[in-house]
């Protein structure tokens, strides 16, 4: 069972001792564990009722207009609490380029990370 | 030196079946209390040397796999890690009987089985999935791109035709935007959870929106600092990313054992 923690975070963090969902075990139990060959028949011949739900990433024209129509479905007035706090800060944009991490802490954290710098090793 | 079996996994309830195989624990440990295995069975071992199996009977040697039979699998297996050690076994591997268990897995590769359940004393694995907030990386990736901005108001308005090769320019942007920022914060997440770990391995297979899969083995002393920095990693990137953390669980991703005849 999932327990959430809690604080401001809550809703992004789930806990959880033991797998879930089937997709989490079949990630685990399926790709994952000792494999012994030769000596032992593995004989499982089908597995039912599997479903992923993620979606693998294919760079093409589908997934470009399927991004273009999801960024213009988007009201940016709703999202600006969760996305927008860089809007309110300084330029973080400018960092962006050198790919570095100091520069997307900048621009994605704002002012509600000061903490965060002390913590950098 | 004869192998033995508790509970109902016995040789004759598999003589027309098989013995399904959970993983290798130390036989001091026992089997695992309530878990009920693949197909309902019950859940025992199989013991030679100082080396056990959990194991449990299978009607016949071809399973036809149910959801419940996957989940009960890694429930026998985590069970099991409550009482001590263990070494799990992808799904699916059936011995015949008993004495295939014995003769063909747990003593020629008595060394290699021990060895590893050393190796794993005391070291859990834990997992990490971070998928981004759909809506809200695609707000910081209009917000900070003023490209994307500009591309995404033209193409707001006017029929599709006309606007089609600029909504294609517009999500390629919005794509490589994506890329760049996963990259960025797959690293930053990695940066912090490794230092806690002996070791990790980050899945790569890319899927949408996803910042970061991986598993982590940890000391079992590290695990709440591992927690503690969970949660400051979904305080610090609340309402953007969402966490899912599962664990402590036997070591899936980090257990191997060399080719048949290695030992």
């Amino acid at each position: 069972m999932a327990i959430a923690t809690q604080g401001t975070a809550s809703n992004y963090l789930q806990r959880a001792p033991s797998p879930s969902g089937l997709a989490d075990v079949i990630d685990l139990i399926l790709d994952k564990g000792l494999v012994i060959d030769a000596y032992v028949r593995i004989a499982v011949i089908g597995i039912e009722l599997i479903t992923i739900d993620a979606r693998i990433v294919i760079a093409s024209v589908d997934t470009y207009l399927r991004f273009a129509e999801a960024v213009n479905r988007l009201d940016l007035t709703q999202t600006e609490a969760a996305g927008l706090a860089e809007l309110r800060g300084d330029n973080g944009g400018g960092d962006k380029e050198k790919g570095m991490i100091e520069g997307a802490k900048e621009a994605f954290s704002g002012d509600r990370r000061q903490k965060e710098r002390s913590e950098k090793d | 030196m004869a192998a033995r079996t508790s509970s109902r996994a016995g040789p004759d309830s598999a003589a027309v079946g098989g013995l399904y195989c959970y993983g290798v624990t130390w036989a001091e440990v026992g089997p695992p209390d309530g878990a009920s295995g693949v197909g309902g069975e019950a859940v025992g071992v199989v013991a030679d040397g100082g080396l056990a199996a959990l194991t449990s009977a299978v009607a016949s040697m071809a399973i036809k796999a149910k959801r419940r039979d996957l989940l009960n699998h890694s429930e026998v297996l985590a069970a099991a890690l409550e009482r001590g050690t263990v070494l799990p076994l992808r799904f699916g591997v059936v011995f015949e009987d008993e004495s295939a268990l014995v003769d063909e897995f747990l003593r020629p590769r008595r060394e290699e089985l021990e060895r590893l359940l050393r190796q794993f004393e005391g070291r859990v694995e834990l997992t990490v999935r971070a998928d981004y907030d759909e809506q809200a990386i695609l707000a910081e990736v209009v917000n900070d791109n003023p490209r994307i901005a500009r591309l995404r108001e033209e193409t707001r308005q006017g029929n599709a035709a006309a606007t089609y090769p600029l909504k294609v320019e517009l999500g390629e942007l919005v794509a490589a935007e994506l890329r760049k920022r996963t990259d960025r914060d797959q690293r930053a997440l990695l940066d912090r959870l490794r230092k806690l770990a002996v070791d990790f391995e980050v899945d790569q297979e890319p899927i949408e929106h996803q910042v970061l899969r991986a598993s982590f083995l940890v000391e079992r002393e590290k695990v709440s600092a591992f927690d503690d920095a969970m949660e400051e990693l979904a305080r610090e990137h609340a309402g953007r990313i969402r966490f899912k953390y599962v664990g402590p669980l036997a070591p899936h991703s980090f257990v191997s054992v060399g080719p048949s005849g290695a030992v």
